[in-house]
């Protein structure tokens, strides 16, 4: 068994609006290990970047709030640190990918000098010379081509997928013991995304990190993760390894989700029936139902999903595999 | 009338650029570089390639919202690109469009109701108040957006509802040929099926055709007829969609469907990892554009731009060295 680095328990983050308050990330609970990757998933507004930025104490305040839980780091509680020594921890042992590498690299200094940004606030002992030596070795391990150059540039003079490899060379220029990865290849086009889903892949088996897979793209998941959280309205709804989940799906939204991406095995081009759908929408965190969350865009609801038993919650139905549904699919 | 609803004869569009101080030209981007394809009435042809190969720009010369530099447009037998501009809006009744982004592509200040008029109010269609209230019912309706949606603000929809105003605006003026650019890339998984569905829907019941526009090849094959893979401003390969996935001859199109994650953790593909990013179309690689990052290319892919090779009546690829099937 691999060894567990994070441990997310519980874990509840709100945030006052002008409407009220939402629960964004309602009693979210996973684990992560060394050398395995985790995949979040799930739509826009689930929850899936809240959580992610929490583990960062990333989460603005206010009108966030983490009111709930804990987020224990190798046997420590990262939310009880105080956020100053956060500092050693935050881009040094846990390191975060954002989706758009247009908007998180600044525009004003060269590639170079926000690597070495990264050497100056977590290992001040280096000088100058070896700073840049390692910005480029840096640029070089995420596959760069003549780094030596690429380091005195400045992001405009970078594509999409070179800006991030550099965001990819800045989050692991530390050697972090965890990666979160928020959409990294979602603003890129399939043959990037494929280059940096195989430099990820192989830069995990080189420096045995730990990666927490964030994305919508259940292709992505199918292909670099191990185990899965599927996530609707803050909550996780399904959680089980990456193959369980796929062969057999247990929660109706988990298959839904499958079912709706076209495949290509599908015969006859044009006149083909019409794809499986979810119907509806996810509900606004203003008015969630009573009840399951998932109840109005159900195909298997009865009336027990609609209230009067309470929501339902997560039960561990095998070893590892977690569905919260009243009427789980078999 | 021609089986054909649209015919494109090497049509191009070159964007030049400026600079000196003088500000003359000093080169030219060509966005689209020789494109002929043609759409047959009812079928959906979709346009595949990766950002910057010039699809939205070839999407956007088919209506002349972008001028395109040279080609011809024969849309129901006629060369639109010889129509004056007011010919053109009136032709432009028949030729519609939805954009990708359903957030900016409707005016935050009017109401849904308003929205869908506006292309009524141009082009003269049912004046009569009765008629018009009748008209934009049936329009929400073949959408599925409720009744009261009329009085209501885009800010109050969600992204799919959005885009099935945007839809309801485009079947508003009756059209005969909808350009689709990227309708559905901005939506969440579970509601993109929902569109995709709804368009498959609209063309079955009103007998429209699409140009379907996309960077994600599992929707275009899945809705299209026939798929055209852009590269670098031209159309490398056009087939039966079905014909594609297993038959594809051009290397790049081989690649690209091989990069496309598959939702299935039990197989396992070798995938082509293609080196390199796509070059810029300012100062496009020398012979075969794709060339560079080409596993098959030899000396004549360097020096010679390949010419059309005919497969089949209805598959056509350019390239020196096609893959053995």
């Amino acid at each position: 068994m691999a060894e567990k680095i994070l441990e997310v328990k519980d874990l509840v983050v709100e945030f006052k609006t002008d409407r009220g308050k939402i629960t964004a990330v309602n009693g979210v609970s996973f684990e992560v290990f060394k050398g395995k990757t985790l995949g979040i998933v799930g739509e826009s507004g689930s929850g899936k970047s809240v959580t992610a930025l929490s583990i960062m104490r990333l989460i603005p305040s206010p009108p966030g709030n983490v009111a709930g839980g804990t987020i224990h780091y190798r046997g420590k509680n990262v939310l009880d640190i105080p956020l100053d020594q956060m500092r050693t921890i935050r881009g040094n042992k846990i390191a975060m990918i954002f989706q758009e590498p247009m908007t998180s690299l600044n525009p004003v200094f060269t590639v170079g000098n926000q690597i070495e940004e990264v050497f100056e606030l977590h290992q001040p002992d280096l000088n100058n010379q070896q700073r840049s030596e390692k910005a480029i070795e840096m640029l070089k391990l995420v596959g760069i081509p003549s780094p030596e150059s690429r380091v005195n540039e400045y992001p405009h003079q970078l594509s999409g997928g070179m800006r991030q490899r550099v965001m990819i060379a800045m989050s692991l220029a530390c050697e972090p013991d965890i990666l979160i990865a928020d959409e990294p290849t979602t603003a890129l086009d399939v043959t990037i995304q494929a280059q940096i889903l195989e430099l990820m892949n192989k830069l995990q088996v080189e420096m045995g990190m730990g990666i927490i897979m964030i994305t919508h793209d259940l292709g992505v998941v199918a292909e670099t993760c191990d185990d899965v959280a599927v996530m609707y309205c803050g909550q996780i709804v399904e959680q089980s390894d990456v193959k369980t989940l796929f062969n057999n799906p247990k929660h109706p939204y988990t298959k839904g989700l499958i079912d709706s991406i076209p495949s290509f095995d599908s015969t006859a081009g044009g006149a083909r029936g019409r794809l499986p759908t979810i119907e509806g929408m996810v509900p606004s965190l203003f008015e969630l139902p009573q009840g399951c969350n998932f109840q109005n865009r159900c195909k298997s609801v009865t009336e027990k999903c609609r209230g009067p038993h309470g929501e339902p919650k997560l039960v561990e139905t095998k070893a590892g595999e977690f569905v919260r549904c009243f009427h789980p699919l078999t | 009338m021609s089986e054909y609803i649209l015919e494109v004869n090497n049509l191009q569009k070159k964007f030049p650029i400026k600079g000196g101080i003088l500000g003359r030209e000093i080169g030219a981007v060509n966005a689209v570089n020789d494109v002929s394809f043609k759409i047959k009435r009812g079928e959906t042809l979709g346009l595949v390639g990766e950002s910057g190969c010039g699809k939205t720009t070839l999407g956007r010369s088919l209506l002349r919202l972008i001028e395109p530099t040279g080609g011809e447009i024969i849309f129901n037998g006629q060369n639109i690109r010889d129509f004056s501009s007011n010919e053109m809006r009136e032709m432009r009744r028949k030729m519609q469009i939805i954009f990708q982004d359903p957030y900016a592509s409707l005016n935050p200040r009017m109401t849904v109701g308003g929205i869908l008029s506006e292309p009524m109010d141009i082009h003269k269609l049912f004046p009569g108040k009765e008629e018009r209230r009748n008209r934009l019912y049936q329009l929400l309706d073949q959408v599925q957006l409720p009744k009261d949606a009329l009085n209501k603000y885009p800010h109050e929809f969600s992204g799919g509802q959005r885009q099935r105003v945007c839809i309801a605006r485009a079947l508003a003026v009756e059209p005969d040929f909808i350009v689709c650019d990227e309708p559905v890339s901005a939506l969440d998984v579970s509601v993109q099926a929902q569109v995709v569905n709804l368009l498959m829907d609209l063309q079955k019941e009103l007998g429209l055709t699409y140009l379907f526009i996309a960077h994600d090849l599992k929707v275009v094959e899945y809705i299209s007829n026939r798929v055209a893979v852009m590269y670098l401003g031209n159309v490398v390969e056009v087939a039966e969609s079905s014909e594609l996935y297993g038959g594809a001859r051009h290397p790049y199109t081989k690649a690209l469907f091989s990069a496309i994650p598959k939702p299935n953790p039990n197989i396992h593909m070798d995938r082509i990892l293609l080196e390199g990013d796509i070059p810029s179309p300012m100062n496009p690689p020398s012979g075969c554009h794709f060339h560079p990052r080409c596993w098959n290319a030899t000396d004549k892919c360097r020096e010679v731009y390949p010419e059309n090779t005919r497969e089949s009546a209805t598959h056509d690829y350019k390239c020196h060295n096609p893959i053995n099937l």
